[in-house]
């Protein structure tokens, strides 16, 4: 059984064409199912826990974007749920990396039902799906409690389970490896006579990875801000059941 | 399932690491390692990179510097601009002319027809 859940955004005017086709398409294929809208004082967490003590859900469903996705990945851990996306207006890089084209077009590629099983990670305790970016500091990466990583000058940190941001051709990390990429971009030193050459960015797998900060810095993770000094990031192996395109990226 | 891929490591110039790096896949090293680096595959040691460290690879080219003791399972490579600093053991050995190098150097089998003797050089 699918359950839907719509972001609050989605009600604005401007997507109201836009969903109403999703729905009716949802009903020529025969997929649709229960509706909840987060709200202030609705969480996903709490509607996902409703809905799977009433009854029997195999689907969850995001209508929304990023954020939207953020929320419910977290709310279904320990769930065993398949995650769908309906990508409805901006930053839905996501949907973008799991081969989800906007709108109704969506709903074909989730009625397909081609599920993948894919790592997911914890940052601090919540869990996140794409990646972690960290503003561009002075960090402390230690991975797997062997090794400490640091930079000559301040560099942007990115831990990737898929991408960071923006997804770039051939910057994406993979997601069914039971690893999680720490990227470090720093600038090489160019000299007069002697071009800088070589890799820019360093790139390490691991499983578990501290990054500790002088002061408190602002992380992003699948699109929501994390404040700390101290991260603690950890994967979660085939920890998440996507339905995914096939224009996926990995 | 989980797709079969070794993730090729890389760190670059700008980068310092510290401590025992141990990799399943290819690494790529052009920024400062001190500790131990080990991996099952191939390893590149660019121009700018600094190891001090005891290195272990299948495989290896080198065109840095790496003080410590250097182990290469089949075939190392130094390039005209490398510096070793310490023992290698390796089974087939190509040195560039310009290279360094300051230790004892171990080889053994390599041609089916040879009698299996390790040469040492001091």
């Amino acid at each position: 059984m699918y359950y839907y859940i719509y972001d609050e955004f989605v009600s604005e005017k401007k997507y109201e064409r836009e969903l109403i086709a999703i729905e009716n398409r949802l009903a020529d294929l025969g997929i649709a199912g229960r509706v909840a809208r987060l709200a202030l004082f609705k969480h996903a967490d709490a509607l996902i826990a409703d809905e799977l003590r009433r009854g029997h859900i195999e689907t969850v469903v995001v209508v929304g974007n990023d954020r939207t996705m953020h929320t419910v990945s977290d709310a279904i851990a320990g769930h065993d749920v398949v995650l769908g996306i309906i990508p409805l207006g901006p930053d839905n890089q996501f949907a973008k990396m799991l081969g989800i084209p906007s709108g109704p077009a969506a709903v074909d590629v989730l009625s397909a039902r081609n599920i993948e099983v894919i790592d997911a990670g914890r940052l601090n305790g919540g869990r996140f799906v794409t990646g972690v970016c960290f503003p561009k500091e002075h960090g402390t990466v230690t991975c797997d409690n062997r090794f400490t990583m640091t930079s000559e000058r301040s560099g942007m940190i990115e831990v990737r389970n898929l991408a960071c941001g923006e997804v770039q051709a051939g910057e994406i990390g993979n997601p069914t490896d039971g690893l999680l990429e720490t990227v470090i971009a720093v600038e090489p030193k160019h000299s007069f006579f002697r071009r800088a050459s070589g890799h820019k960015k360093s790139v390490v797998g691991s499983k578990e990875i501290e990054i500790d900060f002088p002061e408190k810095v602002t992380a992003t993770a699948d699109g929501k801000e994390v404040e700390s000094a101290h991260f603690s990031i950890t994967v979660e192996p085939m920890a998440l059941k996507v339905i995914t395109g096939k224009a996926r990226m990995f | 399932m989980a797709k079969e891929h070794l993730q090729e490591t890389i760190i670059a110039q700008g980068v310092k690491v510290e401590g025992d790096f141990v990799s399943e896949g290819d690494v790529i090293i052009e920024g400062e390692v001190k500790g131990n680096v080990k991996t099952k595959a191939h390893l590149r040691v660019g121009e700018s990179a600094r190891i001090h460290a005891d290195v272990s690879a299948k495989s290896a080219v080198v065109a840095g510097e790496i003080e410590g003791k250097l182990t290469v399972a089949e075939r190392l490579e130094l390039g005209e601009r490398s510096i070793v600093k310490g023992d290698i053991t390796t089974q087939v050995l190509s040195i560039a002319p310009g290279a360094q190098v300051n230790g004892i150097l171990t080889m053994g089998g390599g041609h089916p027809e040879s009698s299996g003797h390790e040469n040492t050089l001091e």
